[in-house]
């Protein structure tokens, strides 16, 4: 709508209260903040038609209003201290550290546990990790085209508690967040639970002692080094790219993925080449992996001892129409507008060593698996459809609107088997993870 | 007593302005574009808006848009801003949730 406003067209939007803080943030970031709203008590979705007319009538007066009065100036927008040093005094250091946690969490700038505070001594034995200078830019950060300067990157890696071996991976994933491809401002701001999946390949990752096996997606010791990156790129998202809960990110019930999800993929177990060779980086390479998923199942399978078999098993986790990515490729892609970029919906599935050796045994690759999957991995039209919009479908595929003819003809789950993507985590037991995906994952090499 | 010193972890940002535009003397005889995002329930509150500018109005002429890529919600691109901007006075929407 702020595209309409910039060509000389008065508009206004229906918005429910819940998300008028979210419409004037995301309105202000785009450079209109005062964009007239006509505000309804309860989003639309999930209400009848006669709720919805009641709804439009009762704000039809801010309708006419939004067309036809003069937009008011716009409304103040908070905006990130200019002090770019805080000071907190107590009765000691710890009082202290204390009143720290105390304020950032009135500002929004933590994510609930405590935070080791962002010393110019800690920070600075973080910069020294990269050839990067302080102030070299790496990214605007969407939502709020925050500027994510090596120093603000450093500061919020030591809040999460990253030593100096985690900057160059954070840096790699914020060139993952900020990739156009990557479309973050959906996934940031969104009422669904997005999640950033992070997967680490390459001896960087081992340098940092990522874990890839026992329990790598945590807690406990041995996923310290994984945890503490993963939260650095929740808080880099919080701080950098101003995701703050209840103003751009509109999430409705939260997840604990979004704390931290971060590992390594167990490389010396794969029978496989390294994930990140499938996405065309050298087998030596160094890489950071973001896909941004919703929620995780397990694949849990001892008896199986055949592919055909385990897959059947596998495909039940796929088959969930509620998880909201399992078939929406009847009624589109993801796309940015602005960079035009589409995005198919993937799924991430960590196959632990003992199920990838009874593929490996058989001949089977990351393809073959993908291929098999996608076959079994179906439900009928009239079970898929269930939870999406059908006008949205005519829209996006007109051409298979004979569907409705078929309502218990099987649909594949995913737009191609391309859709699946594959990598090796965990220890020895049949027990791996299907996370449902929220568009494409993206790569980035980990420099130097 | 102590004092704890940190650096702010909050980056600055990048500051976009656009300028609204100027509203419609009077909404009689124009052309209202109603964008739907295809989030469900939206065409039922264009619906019931356009039924009221009609009523209330005399000669609104009413366009129904779509955007030309998405998904769960569709979005309007350049293209789609240009065409509906030619085509139409003032635009009501459904994309805020």
């Amino acid at each position: 709508m702020v595209e309409l406003e910039r060509r000389g067209i008065p508009t206004v939007l229906f918005t429910a209260q819940t998300f008028v803080h979210d419409a004037h943030r995301s309105a202000a970031s785009f450079g209109l903040a005062g964009l007239p709203l006509a505000v309804v008590p309860l989003p639309f979705t999930n209400q009848t038609p006669a709720d919805i007319h009641g709804m439009a009538e009762r704000a039809f007066d801010q309708v006419r209003a939004g067309l036809t009065r003069p937009v008011e100036a716009p409304k103040a927008v908070e905006r990130p201290p200019l002090d770019e040093r805080l000071r907190y005094d107590g009765d000691d250091l710890l009082d202290a550290w204390g009143r720290m946690q105390a304020d950032f969490l009135v500002r929004g700038w933590a994510d609930g546990f405590p935070l080791v505070p962002p010393t110019e001594r800690a920070v600075g034995a973080l910069l020294r990790s990269t050839r990067r200078g302080p102030g070299d830019v790496i990214a605007t950060l969407e939502p709020g085209f925050g500027i994510a300067t090596v120093e603000k990157l450093a500061i919020n890696a030591v809040m999460a508690g990253c030593g100096p071996e985690h900057l160059p991976l954070l840096i790699a994933a914020v060139r993952c967040l900020a990739e156009p491809k990557m479309y973050i401002r959906n996934k940031a701001m969104s009422t669904g639970p997005h999640a950033p999946l992070v997967l680490v390949n390459g001896p960087k990752g081992r340098a940092a002692s990522l874990n890839s096996g026992m329990c790598a997606l945590g807690p406990g010791a041995p996923s310290a080094s994984n945890t503490v990156l993963g939260r650095a790129v929740r808080l880099t998202m919080m701080n950098v790219g101003h995701t703050y809960v209840g103003v751009s990110d509109m999430d409705t019930i939260g997840s604990p993925l979004k704390y931290s999800l971060c590992c390594a993929e167990n490389e010396a177990e794969s029978p496989w080449e390294p994930y990140h060779v499938t996405r065309g980086f050298a087998p030596d390479a160094s890489t950071i992996t973001v896909h941004f998923v919703y929620g995780i199942c397990e694949l849990h399978d001892f008896r199986s001892t055949t592919p055909e078999h385990l897959v059947q098993v596998f495909a039940t986790a796929a088959n969930n129409v509620a998880q909201v990515g399992t078939g929406l490729w009847l009624i589109g892609r993801r796309a940015d507008p602005r960079s035009k970029t589409e995005e198919k919906e993937h799924n991430t599935l960590f196959v632990c060593p003992e199920h990838a050796q009874i593929f490996a045994k058989a001949g089977w690759g990351r393809r073959e698996i993908q291929a098999a999957l996608y076959r079994a991995a179906r439900l009928p039209f009239r079970t898929m459809i269930l939870n999406k919009e059908p006008k949205a479908m005519e829209v996006a595929h007109p051409e298979l609107a004979w569907l409705a003819d078929h309502p218990d003809l099987p649909v594949p789950i995913v737009e191609d088997p391309t859709c699946f993507d594959i990598a090796v985590v965990g220890a020895a037991a049949g027990r791996g993870a299907y996370f449902y995906g929220a568009g494409e994952p993206v790569t980035m090499p980990v420099e130097d | 007593m102590a004092r704890l010193e940190i650096l702010n972890p909050v980056a600055r940002t990048v500051e976009h302005s656009v300028k609204p535009a100027s509203r419609l003397a009077t909404l009689e005889g124009a052309t209202i574009g109603l964008y739907w995002n295809m989030k469900a329930g939206g065409d039922s509150a264009l619906d019931r808006t356009e039924a009221l500018l009609r009523e209330k109005f005399a000669g609104t002429k009413f366009r129904r848009y779509t955007g030309s890529v998405g998904w769960l919600m569709r979005h309007c691109t350049a293209e789609d801003a240009d065409r509906i901007a030619a085509e139409v006075d003032a635009v009501v929407g459904t994309t805020a949730d």
